[in-house]
């Protein structure tokens, strides 16, 4: 009963995030989902990663975002759409159908499968390769933060102040 | 009836996904673009820790999911620091007018 | 001890690579240092490493499950090539800091060449299949990089293209070998299929084969993929020196000799390779008769050249082979080199206004004769015994007769063109008014270990043949000691003919004021060569083609997100619907 509860909680606050008009709702209601989700993998036996995203999904992300509308502000577009409604929904319903004919009728089954090793050991040395490219990863975060705090430099390539006017 | 936890759990990943794919195709804002892809990863990480379980293998499920969070994390962040630069340059954060690339 | 060498030799360049990068181009000086001791430092290397090719150390680095460990494995082949890439690399590059001073974005410049060394080095190593792939692109896109150097040329960018784009072509081809390999033994590991080619289905191991075939035909610039490598020749004349003369252009060779094992008994691969080569060698040795640009001679050459190596495999003759290639990058490097201190001092390439230019210059003009006698195959020098070895190699195995004739007939063409280029480059009368003057001392330093090592790399045919034949037990090659291969050689009749048709070939250059006579009949031919027999034609309307329909396909191009998330979702609907079809409904 406590899992149905959170997904719906979830999904509330996911639909929530989407439909919000003002920029800082909707990162609050993501940070909101965020949590849920963390919430749920805790329940489902993965504590640790529960609290890396807890603590990166929730916090840091809706840190960066708030400082990102602080720096951008809130701007309003009118509500026309690039895709009709009508047509978004029969895209994702027809791929949705079609991926449940897929998933259901594995997904009560009692699991199978060679268990590989423990999480140490995977992610550390079978997964080395993965893991350096992972540091390289964060490292283009870090630039992207720079970016981010860089002060409002203004001096413009000629073609983007062509662009600006 | 009882919903047993991998049913729910499926319907948590898709109902994720399938919000943010809906985002993905209707909003303008360029900001909203990354809220959208925060909830659609957070379904695909789910479906990896479920996955994990359901196989029995749940450190390597569990191991993938920590790359996804890093790639997610790494991917909003720049996205941010594009959106301030977008801003700053072209002064609108509607993706319509972010088509200079085309010619 | 091999394990933190091979790293070093792949890793040295690369790490010198970023340095000079990270120098900035404000410290120019700082950037020639870096580069020079980061290259010389692989050299030495490279050269340590080459003691443990008889033992074949395999090291391995683990990087999971899925791709397969990454192993380098230094035998007699790897470690030989590995040595020419690094030792001739800081050659060029100690060439380079006379040659490009002054110039801007060094910074660039270097860690382009720095990291083609490295991954070139890597190419030679590996015995992963995919990761020898990964290498094999790196090498592609540095060598566009530095044809396109100089990027507001808009020829040096069309030249770059090109070659970046044929031989992604023949990419596909090792692309599809790795992969079928992969498919049928479930490993990128060559050595297993080398020892055993039975490994794999006869059909399988046939498009391994002519994959590979067609890989390393783009790369080495052969039949019918040779029109890349005469664009190429807008690059600084190092690179052409380097790239596209000693190292990168001998990979596809390289890549023939590694699995002639595993491809010898493939029906037809044999015969298809002896073709590639020698028509590659006879049309690009009667092209380079009729250039007037003097890297586009030099460039001929080099396909005609890589042509003699690729039937040399094809005929059976891997020990001739990898032998030439050695002999060719050192003399090959030497000429370009020398062409690369000619060029920088009068700041032409067109050989019809140069002349006269040995008095001038005659430290360059030494090493520039010693180079291109050893390219027409005179006797000494080390062209001579490699290209000997390789027409004996064409008489055995009953390889073809008429192939033969037609590889003797154009080492006559070569020894003409070559004695037309040294003619018009440094005797007779000065046809302009060009400044030239004598090379820099950093340019000498490069040239002289080079003219060295062209009168006397022969020498090393004994420790070589033993270093192969020791390496590498799959392979037919025999040790023998450096007198009895000289022996062998000298003894061979076909040396006599050949020296005989090289003889002729000088004397219709010496003698072609009789020999205008014949210019009429010989002018259709001479047309199609300056035209490249219609290649380039091909080339053109393939451009054309792509393109157009490119200028087509741009409306679907519409750059809003929505659509293209739209048009994925579709796409995805699409194969979930072929699966769901496919699969049956469970």
């Amino acid at each position: 009963m406590l899992h149905v509860l959170i997904a719906a909680a979830t999904l509330v606050c996911a639909i929530q995030a989407v439909r919000a008009a003002r920029l800082l709702v909707s990162a609050l209601w993501l940070a909101g989902a965020s949590a849920l989700v963390a919430l749920e993998m805790y329940l489902l036996g993965a504590p640790e990663i529960a609290v890396i995203e807890l603590s990166v999904g929730a916090g840091l992300v809706t840190v960066l975002f708030v400082f990102a509308i602080n720096l951008t502000g809130e701007e309003n577009l009118d509500e026309r759409r690039m895709i009709p409604r009508p047509l978004a929904w029969v895209l994702l319903f027809s791929a949705g159908a079609l991926l449940l004919i897929f998933i259901l009728p594995g997904i009560n089954q009692p699991a199978t499968g060679q268990v590989y090793g423990t999480f140490r050991e995977i992610f550390w040395e079978d997964r080395q390769l993965d893991t350096l490219l992972q540091i390289l990863m964060i490292l283009a975060g870090v630039l992207g933060v720079l970016g981010l705090l860089s002060d409002q430099k203004t001096d413009l390539t000629p073609s983007q102040k062509e662009h600006r006017a | 009836m009882t919903i047993s936890i991998p049913t729910t759990v499926i319907i948590m990943v898709l109902g994720l996904i399938g919000i943010g794919i809906y985002a993905l195709l209707t909003t303008r804002h360029l900001l909203k673009v990354i809220v959208a892809l925060q909830l659609l990863v957070k379904g695909a990480m789910l479906a990896l820790v479920l996955a994990g379980r359901l196989t029995g293998q749940e450190d390597l499920g569990q191991s993938l999911a920590i790359t996804v969070i890093i790639a997610d994390t790494i991917v909003a962040v720049i996205g941010m620091a594009l959106a301030v630069q977008v801003r700053r340059v072209i002064g609108t954060l509607d993706l319509r007018s972010l088509t200079s690339l085309r010619r | 001890m091999a394990e933190p060498l091979i790293l070093l030799t792949v890793g040295l360049p690369w790490l010198g690579a970023l340095l000079c990068w990270a120098a900035g181009d404000r410290h120019p000086r700082l950037q020639h240092t870096l580069a020079v001791s980061f290259s010389v430092a692989a050299g030495i290397a490279a050269l340590l490493l080459i003691p443990f090719g008889y033992e074949r150390p395999l090291v391995t680095l683990p990087i999971g499950g899925a791709f397969g460990d990454f192993t380098f494995s230094p035998d007699g082949l790897g470690v030989f090539l590995a040595a020419v890439a690094t030792v001739i690399g800081s050659l060029a590059v100690i060439f380079s800091v006379d040659y490009m001073r002054g110039e801007a974005q060094l910074g660039r410049y270097y860690a382009f060449v720095l990291f083609f060394i490295g991954a070139m080095v890597g190419l030679v190593l590996t015995t992963n299949l995919l990761l020898m792939f990964v290498f094999w692109e790196i090498t592609a896109l540095t060598s566009y990089a530095l044809i396109s150097f100089h990027n507001d040329d808009p020829k040096a960018v069309a030249g770059g293209i090109k070659a970046l784009i044929i031989t992604q072509f023949g990419g596909l081809g090792l692309l599809i070998g790795a992969l079928v390999l992969f498919a049928h033994t479930g490993s990128y590991d060559i050595l297993a299929v080398i020892a055993n080619p039975g490994l794999l289905p006869a059909g399988a191991l046939a498009w391994m084969a002519f994959g590979c075939l067609a890989a390393a035909a783009a790369k080495s610039a052969q039949f019918p993929f040779q029109t890349w490598l005469p664009d190429a020749m807008e690059a600084p004349t190092p690179i052409s020196a380097l790239i596209h003369a000693a190292t990168m252009v001998n990979a596809g060779v390289y890549l023939l000799a590694r699995f002639f094992p595993a491809f010898e008994g493939v029906p037809g691969w044999r015969e298809a390779v002896m073709a590639v080569g020698m028509l590659s060698a006879l049309l690009a040795a009667v092209m380079a008769i009729v250039a007037t640009d003097l890297k586009r001679v030099l460039a001929y050459s080099t396909v005609s050249q890589l042509g003699y190596m690729v039937y040399a495999v094809g005929a059976g003759g891997v020990f001739a082979a990898q032998f030439h290639l050695l002999s060719h990058s050192v003399f090959k490097a030497l000429l370009f080199l020398g062409a690369g201190a000619v060029i920088h001092s009068v700041g032409t390439r067109d050989m019809r206004q140069m002349g006269g230019l040995g008095k001038k210059m005659p430290f360059v003009r030494l090493v520039f004769v010693i180079g291109a006698l050893a390219l027409a195959g005179l006797p000494v020098l080390n062209g001579f015994w490699s290209k000997e070895l390789i027409l004996e190699a064409g008489l055995e195995h009953g390889n073809p007769l008429w192939m033969l004739i037609v590889m003797l007939v154009v080492s006559g063409l070569t020894a003409f063109y070559t004695f037309r280029m040294v003619w018009l480059v440094f005797y007779g009368q000065q046809r302009a008014e060009l400044h030239a003057h004598e090379a820099g001392t950093a340019m000498k330093v490069a040239l002289a270990p080079l003219a060295f090592g062209t009168l006397t790399t022969w020498l090393l045919a004994g420790s070589f043949s033993r270093l192969l034949s020791e390496s590498l037990p799959a392979h037919p090659i025999s040790a023998h000691s450096t007198g009895e291969i000289l022996l062998e050689v000298l003894t061979a009749p076909v040396t006599l003919i050949a020296v005989l048709v090289i003889g002729l070939g000088l004397a219709a250059w010496w003698q072609r004021d009789r020999l205008t006579g014949f210019a009429p009949a010989l002018a259709g031919i001479g047309k199609a060569a300056a035209n490249s027999f219609g290649f380039e034609a091909v080339n053109r309307a393939v451009v054309v083609v792509m393109e157009d329909s490119a200028e087509k396909l741009r409306s679907t191009q519409t750059g809003m997100l929505s659509w293209n998330v739209a048009s994925l979702l579709v796409a995805l609907i699409v194969v979930l619907a072929i699966l769901a079809l496919g699969v049956g409904l469970p």
